[in-house]
């Protein structure tokens, strides 16, 4: 009989209660509407995206701290490529840019054997530097009506296309990190990177394959923003890193490695986008808002947080 | 013989206005050369011309009206337009439902934008974070709901179909008193350096342009020694010091705007030990209104009234409601502030006092 | 005593300038269980690094069923039979007991090739059941056991699937007593079940009472071997620290 772990659901229950808070505060602003509910899944696909992701990275012990550059440039090269070429090609060299990004993470990590902190810091600046230099600081609007459908702004009836992508992501995100060799090896690599590499698992090679993934998936973030913006600029993502980090730890992955979850991951990406949306709506200023957030989230993440696993002796 | 005596006497008077330059020259206001425009070519209406008969508000009142803030930061400069807006809500009866910041982030702007929709706000005012990127985001919003532009017109929108009208401070004469002041401070003579916007942003281009303009065309003794374009604000102080190295006696130094470009620059100034050249900067900042208060390089703050801007954007909102035609283009005017006027230049522009660092400095 | 199954020859390891271990000879068959002892820094763990496949030898050969083998990697000693305990375990202590069992070998079903997590689940159970290792479920994580269950689970999982060669680092270290004897009573029947046995242990207790053999290191030299029913504690320490010369 499966041992029920309580931590695993309490951040469930906190979206439900949150939801249901909002939901009877704000009854009359908006809150349930249905607009407003789709609008929450699009806002938060970008990061749902990332933070599918960063489950991977987290757990098998490493972080990527470039996230946000890439989402930049990847967004840039998307809508630059766009203007002359076809948006298969743009859509291409966008995500190019983000597999390129992730390999050379990966390569510095698992070859010169760099702490993946320190290298994506550096990636962070590198790749920000060049957002900033390939358009001269310039924003680039995107006309490609079905790009921008597919990528961003489109609904498939009442279902926007965002939330394809985010459930895609999500689902198989979740399928390979749970019911595939590699999902289990990645865990193992971030819980006891002696113990799997003793066991046989190449260590350096998960590694690699987590910080490629991030990549991939910050630059599928920046496309997404480019068609739902229907443009690109430099300042995309800028402030992504930390909205996803925070969704991924409330999700209920450890921050060190060795245990994760995907499907936790998409819940701390809603309850980060419902506060937002909710404290807009309850008329708080700019700076209530600010505190408001870092206080729910520190509770958030005070409930959800697993219980370090330092045991003495 | 006496002609000699009296030059004599005038050229001494002369020296000694001159000494007191540096410490509160009166500033001449020279003529204007030019006139700020829209951001397609529309004319500049003072924001004095906007006004409601009794009748207007009344209108307004019964409508039981709401609003939505949706701004690209917090900071000073939106708290202050903040506050012109609420006051002048409060007496239109309007009530403000939300209040986003997004922080410079466009995304963020595009969700704050779709979020306060949900509250189906009567009227908005807000201040696009870039034209280009933000375009696409207030479509959806200008069917429903009266915008209020500040600053900048997101690209495709049109005014009186999309918006209502685009408040911004009067280009023109924030350049043109940044000259005026600067030249007062170095005598009207000397050479200056002038640090501008180096990208294509009709507000910054507009104040740098008549500054520039200014500059050489009323004051033929100033020679602009170097021009350095700055792209990225944040890059400022290393511009600065590039050019500062090399050019150690520049008589004064214009930059774009305060933060973060004016800080870098006097920051560079500091670096290089350099106490003499005057520097004159766009908006109130706190470190360089201390700088100022102290009696350092900063000689003057040319400042737009941030409180006013607000009055204007919501009494916009008001005419937008009651489907009056209004100005495409409203500017609001701006100031000179020096070190003799800096407790009132904060309560005219931001409507608030001096930070405590300012007040004490100035020994009050 | 059968054919030896494993056949260190003239051993050598080198890092950078240390010689760690100097022409180690060796050789353990099926059935039998040779300890390996010394004092700290004589180059045991060393020695069992290079059999497992984690270090490359500076020298020497290592022979398995008289063929000489290189491995390339510890998946490379593994798929030729050789199993490890390491003095850390190796087990991912977040991880389920069945999950550290098929670490790295994981069972899949199905056309997409999904971990079958009941196979394995069922699989572990049996075989702690079977070897009396007391874990209350296979779905337990590791860092919820005691030392002693721990060590039962890394012993039982070399168990499953070593085919040949089974190495140990100083598997009791860290036990009580209770908990030795039980992990003792594993590495007989494992003994018994025809595994090939070669023990690291600071204990000549346990030396004396499982191996066939002593091998005695000394500053990464070979000493000398004993059987141990031909040779006492006293001989062994003399060995050990550096009263009795090598032979």
């Amino acid at each position: 009989m499966r041992a029920i772990e309580p931590r695993r659901y309490v951040v469930y229950v906190a979206f439900l209660l949150i939801l249901a808070f909002f939901a009877a505060t704000l009854s009359d602003d908006g809150f349930l509407s249905e607009d407003n509910l789709l609008n929450i899944v699009r806002q938060t696909t970008p990061v749902t995206v990332m933070a599918v992701a960063v489950v991977f990275v987290l757990s098998a012990g490493e972080i990527d701290l470039s996230l946000g550059s890439v989402v930049a440039l990847s967004a840039l090269v998307t809508a630059e490529v766009m203007k002359t070429q076809s948006a298969v090609l743009a859509v291409a060299a966008g995500l190019g840019v983000g597999l390129a990004t992730g390999a050379v993470n990966g390569l510095f990590v698992t070859l010169l054997r760099l702490p993946s902190f320190l290298v994506t810091l550096a990636s962070l600046g590198i790749v920000a530097g060049l957002a900033r230099t390939i358009t001269d600081l310039r924003s680039v609007a995107v006309d490609d009506q079905s790009f921008i459908d597919i990528f961003g702004s489109g609904d498939v009836g009442p279902i926007p296309s965002l939330a394809f992508w985010a459930l895609g992501a999500v689902v198989l995100g979740h399928f390979v990190f749970r019911h595939k060799r590699f999902g289990a090896h990645v865990v193992a690599t971030g819980d006891d990177a002696g113990a799997a590499r003793a066991t046989g698992i190449r260590v350096d090679r998960v590694r690699f394959a987590v910080l490629v993934l991030s990549g991939a998936a910050a630059a599928l973030a920046g496309i997404l923003y480019t068609g739902r913006l229907e443009a690109a600029t430099y300042t995309l993502g800028e402030q992504d890193l930390v909205t996803v980090i925070a969704a991924v730890v409330i999700g209920g992955t450890r921050l060190f490695g060795g245990e994760g979850s995907v499907v936790g991951a998409l819940i701390g990406s809603l309850i980060m986008g419902t506060l937002t949306n909710g404290l807009i709506l309850w008329g708080l200023s700019t700076s209530e808002q600010l505190i408001a957030q870092g206080g729910l989230l520190l509770l958030a993440i005070s409930l959800t947080l697993r219980e370090p696993r330092r045991e003495l002796a | 013989m006496v002609g000699a005596l009296a030059l004599a006497s005038a050229s001494l008077a002369c020296g000694s206005a001159k000494q007191e330059t540096d410490a509160a020259a009166p500033i001449r206001s020279s003529k204007s050369l030019g006139t700020t425009h829209g951001p397609n070519g529309e004319p500049a209406t003072p924001t004095s011309a906007l006004t409601l008969t009794p009748g207007e508000v009344a209108k307004v009142r019964a409508g039981h009206y709401t609003a939505a803030l949706v701004w690209h930061e917090s900071a000073d400069f939106t708290t202050a337009v903040t506050a012109g807006v609420r006051d002048e809500f409060d007496r239109l009866g309007i009530e403000v439902v939300a209040e986003t910041s997004a922080n410079f982030d466009a995304a963020k702007q595009k969700a704050d934008i779709e979020t306060v929709e949900a509250k189906r706000p009567s009227v908005m005012l807000t201040l696009p974070v870039d034209p280009v990127v933000t375009a696409s985001a207030y479509k959806a919003a200008a069917r429903r709901t009266k915008i209020v532009l500040l600053s900048s017109v997101p690209q495709g929108m049109k005014q009186g179909r999309d918006y209502v009208d685009l408040v911004t401070d009067d280009l023109f004469q924030m350049g043109k008193r940044a000259a005026d002041a600067l030249a007062a401070a170095i005598g009207d003579e000397g050479t200056v350096g002038y640090f501008f916007h180096d990208a294509n942003h009709y507000v910054t281009n507009q104040r740098d342009q008549a500054f520039l303009k200014t500059i050489t065309g009323s004051y033929p003794k100033i020679r602009v020694a170097v021009k350095r374009g700055i792209a990225d604000p944040n890059e400022a102080q290393d511009e600065a010091n590039a050019v500062l190295v090399k050019d150690r006696d520049l008589s004064g130094v214009y930059v774009m705007f305060a933060q973060p470009p004016g800080e870098g620059v006097l920051a560079a100034l500091r670096a290089n030990g350099n106490t003499k050249t005057k520097l004159v900067t766009l908006d109130l900042d706190e470190p360089l209104a201390l700088d100022m208060a102290k009696g350092g390089n900063t000689v003057a703050l040319i400042a737009d009234k941030a409180y006013e801007l607000g009055r204007a954007m919501a009494v916009s909102g008001a005419y937008g409601l009651l489907d009056k035609d209004a100005p495409a283009f409203v500017v609001a005017p701006a100031m000179t502030i020096t070190r003799s006027n800096l407790v009132e230049g904060y309560h005219e522009s931001l409507h608030r006092d001096p930070p405590a660092s300012v007040m004490k400095a100035l020994g009050k | 005593m059968s054919a030896p199954l494993v056949r260190i020859e003239g051993l050598r390891k080198e890092f950078r300038a240390v010689v760690a271990v100097e022409d180690v000879t060796l050789e353990v068959s099926p059935g039998e269980i040779v300890a390996l002892v010394g004092d700290n820094g004589a180059g045991k763990s060393t020695v069992v690094k290079c059999i497992a496949g984690v270090h490359a030898p500076t020298a020497g050969r290592i022979l398995l069923e008289g063929r000489a083998v290189e491995f390339s990697s510890p998946l490379d000693a593994r798929s030729q039979g050789i199993e490890v305990v390491f003095q850390d375990l190796a087990l991912a202590s977040a991880q389920p007991v069945y999950m550290n069992m098929f670490l790295g070998r994981e069972l899949v079903k199905g056309p997409l090739r999904r971990l079958d997590r009941e196979a394995m689940a069922a699989e572990t159970k049996a075989l702690l059941d079977g070897l009396d290792v007391l874990v209350e479920s296979p779905h337990r994580a590791v860092r919820d056991l005691s030392g002693g269950q721990r060590q039962g689970v890394a012993i039982a999982r070399a168990m499953y699937w070593a085919q040949r060669l089974v190495l140990m680092d100083e598997p009791t270290a860290a036990l009580g007593v209770a908990e030795t004897r039980r992990v003792e009573e594993q590495i007989l029947r494992m003994r018994d079940g025809g595994r090939a046995i070669l023990i690291v242990s600071h204990s000549l207790d346990q030396v004396f009472r499982l191996a066939h053999r002593i091998c005695v290191l000394r500053r990464g030299r070979q000493v000398g071997i004993r059987r141990t029913s031909e040779t006492t504690g006293d001989e062994i320490v003399a060995m050990i620290t550096g009263l009795r010369d090598a032979d």
